[in-house]
């Protein structure tokens, strides 16, 4: 009986649950993708651990399969925001069908079960197609090439025990995740009553952030000084700091871009001399979580994105530094020099942009939801405004100013962060090799020193990475006010 | 031609009709109240003279003019300019003050932000709101974002006033002060208002009642407030 009650709903309960069913498919392709990696058998050959059936280095080294094994779940991230933003779509038809519910005789706990109970049986189709989609995966895409090597590990299963944990637990975090996210809301049996924070935003995020890039800044000296007082550097604790620096700057910057959009409201609200304007400045003072909550995904995306070109551009200025000292030392010692082949850590860095691209796309789907979801949980009032002669650009014009003002600050914010904090770990300075080179006698040795060298800021990366995230918004704020046109229609007024 | 009407207006959801061929003739100055039982066409009457629907057939007019024939913008500029429009809810943009949402459509019209806050809070104290100038509609009681609508509806100062169950969702004390005020200043305005309603009560304050009948105008012309009175 739960269960018909959970599914039976309108259109935009269908949508929801699909939405949420094809994010935990995505959520289980992930996060088994990762297990398959991990249980990669080895063999050692010549001191090192490598699996020699696979193409792929980064999955052949077995070194290599943790940081790949760790990206993939780290695309999980944005894979769950966009089931938060799943969960939230259609809410203003499923709280009246929870207060029908309430009405009928449910008391709120159960009302809230029920909710859930939705969440968890859409997911638990979903991470089942996930599962499905992963075992033909396996069989489609099992064949070795010509070279008798694999492309992905499809000879690999993980034991059944984590598929099924897998499986299992996506569903039950799903149903988790819709009762957190009903905590704000107190079901009624006349209605749905949703607890808002009235309170603006504090700058306390940019504390986040400071605090973050202060602890990654810190790392430098302290490598340092350690090594210079001869004792061993703690790999553990430091492996901590970097990732609590790099938890708090995004958090810092997620949470800070709802205080931007706060400001910016105000701001906006003050000099607006037209509608649009003072719409948008209203709706953005009114509730600033919305940008950040429906960017997060994105924004954590730049962040990293602006990171990883930082790491990228510090590597390829490290290869050069260490090619001219190479070929210094070719030339002291009469040897050919042989250039070194970075094919493989170059290869490595595209598919860490591939996975940062993936995310994007994802994280863009979240946000399409969202956008779509503010539109149509007030096409009521939207469809009164046009009735009452307010024209559909106005509206139009609000939305993009809501839509970009925390997009804009957000994603630039995230970008600066991002190199920021790579350039506090790393510094921009490199340096290459050095040593003691001979000449034809021992006697005609020089010490040659390292080349040393500046890595430049990844402008052109970072000009990109910000380029197509500004681009996926403005794509999906120019497909939103599609749907504007649609859920101002008169009819709205009849049926909403 | 009269001031503001319609003929043979016919107009379908679908394969549901809703009007089937409505004749109506509202006077410069008149309070028309539109009556019936629900699911008759009230409303729809009401969205095809306000130009917010298009008829199927038939014809709607305006001052000597056909409306119907016109494009969207040029009706949802004659809204915006000369029809003030008040629905039973959920009109009030939710983010804006009230004193913002009265002077919206002054804004729109081109209006400075200060001339048009200074003509909303003339309205709101018209209207006994003031006070509740720079709060929003949510802290506000049902009457009272009536009130606030009504001085949204009234700002422009629009020749014709369209009321779709204007006191629906307000009870009996609350909906007879918004009634109140609303007849008032129609009067003193000489605005033209066209009221549609299913509560005798409210058909009591019109001058003249035309009731639908499964979308036709009842030919007996005994209204609901008439057959009350």
């Amino acid at each position: 009986m739960l269960l018909r009650f959970a599914l039976a709903g309108s259109r935009t309960d269908t949508i929801r649950v699909v939405l949420t069913g094809l994010s935990a498919a995505l959520a289980t392709l992930a996060v088994l993708a990762a297990l398959t990696v991990l249980a990669i058998p080895t063999v050692l050959d010549g001191g090192r651990n490598v699996s020699p059936q696979y193409r792929n280095p980064l999955i052949a080294e077995a070194g290599l399969r943790v940081g790949v094994a760790a990206t993939l779940v780290l695309l999980t991230i944005p894979v769950l925001v966009l089931a938060g933003q799943c969960a939230r779509f259609g809410a203003p038809a499923r709280d009246r069908r929870l207060a029908a519910f309430r009405m009928a005789g449910a008391g709120p706990r159960q009302a809230v079960v029920i909710a859930a109970t939705e969440a968890a049986l859409a997911s638990g189709l979903g991470a089942l197609a996930g599962l499905g989609i992963y075992l033909v995966g396996r069989q489609v895409l099992g064949s070795p090439g010509p070279d008798g090597k694999l492309a992905l590990p499809t000879d690999v299963l993980p034991p059944v025990w984590q598929l099924a944990v897998v499986v299992a637990g996506i569903p039950v975090l799903a149903g988790l995740i819709a009762m957190l996210l009903l905590r704000r809301v107190v079901l009624t049996p006349y209605g749905v009553v949703r607890r808002v924070r009235t309170r603006p935003p504090r700058p306390w995020a940019g504390l986040l952030i400071l605090g973050g890039l202060g602890t990654a800044a810190l790392l430098a000296p302290l490598t340092r000084y350690l090594l210079r007082s001869g004792r061993s550097l703690p790999y553990d604790l430091f492996g901590l700091a970097v990732l609590v620096a790099a938890l708090a700057v995004t958090v810092g910057t997620i949470t800070g871009t709802g205080w931007i959009a706060h400001v910016t409201g105000r701001l906006l609200h003050r000099f607006a001399r037209r509608p649009a304007g003072l719409l948008a400045a209203r709706r953005l003072m009114a509730d600033p979580w919305t940008g950040s909550r429906t960017l997060a995904a994105l924004l954590a995306a730049v962040l990293f994105a602006a990171i990883a070109s930082g790491v990228r551009i510090r590597m390829s200025t490290e290869f050069a530094a260490d090619a001219e000292y190479w070929r210094r030392d070719a030339e002291r010692t009469g040897e050919p020099y042989i250039p070194q082949d970075t094919t493989f850590y170059e290869g490595a860095h595209d598919l860490v942009y591939l996975a940062l691209t993936v995310a994007l796309v994802i994280a863009a789907g979240g946000l399409l939801v969202a956008l779509a979801e503010s539109i149509v949980s007030r096409r009521r009032e939207l469809a009164a405004l046009v009735a009452t002669g307010v024209p559909r650009a106005v509206l139009g014009r609000a939305l993009a100013w809501q839509t970009l003002t925390p997009a804009v600050a957000g994603i630039v914010l995230a970008a600066v962060t991002g190199i920021t904090l790579q350039r506090s770990l790393y510094g921009g300075e490199v340096r290459s090799n050095w040593g003691t080179v001979c000449g034809a006698s021992t006697t005609d040795c020089v010490v040659l020193p390292p080349i040393v060298r500046t890595a430049p800021l990844p402008l052109g990366d970072l000009a990109g990475f910000v380029g197509v995230a500004l681009a996926v918004v403005l794509t999906l704020l120019l497909v939103s006010l599609l749907l504007l046109r649609t859920s101002t229609a008169v009819e709205e007024l009849r049926t909403a | 031609m009269s001031f503001l009407g319609t003929r043979a207006a016919v107009k379908s959801y679908g394969p549901t009709p809703a009007l089937r061929g409505v004749t109506v003739d509202v006077a410069e100055g008149e309070i028309l109240a539109v009556t019936g039982p629900s699911g008759c066409g009230k409303s729809t009457l009401l969205h095809c003279l306000a130009g917010i629907m298009p008829v199927d057939a038939g014809e709607v007019f305006y001052r000597g003019r056909r409306i119907d024939t016109t494009s969207e913008e040029e009706r949802a500029r004659l809204r915006r300019t000369e029809f003030g429009v008040l629905f039973q809810f959920g009109q009030l943009v939710a983010e804006l003050t009230a004193a913002e949402n009265v002077a919206l459509p002054l804004l729109l019209a081109g209006a400075r932000r200060r001339d048009a806050r200074t003509a909303a809070l003339a309205w709101l104290d018209r209207l006994g709101v003031a006070d509740l100038a720079d709060q929003r509609p949510g802290t506000m009681s049902g009457g009272q974002q009536q009130r606030c609508a009504l001085a949204r509806a009234l700002v422009t100062e629009p020749r014709v006033l369209f009321a779709d169950e204007p006191t629906g969702a307000l009870d009996t004390l609350a909906g007879e002060q918004v009634l109140g005020q609303l007849v008032r200043l129609a009067r003193e305005q000489r605005t033209t208002v066209v009221l549609v309603t299913h509560d005798a009560r409210v058909a009591g304050y019109a001058d003249r009642e035309v009731t639908l009948r499964d979308g036709v105008v009842d030919p007996t012309g005994l209204g609901i407030a008439a057959v009350r009175r």
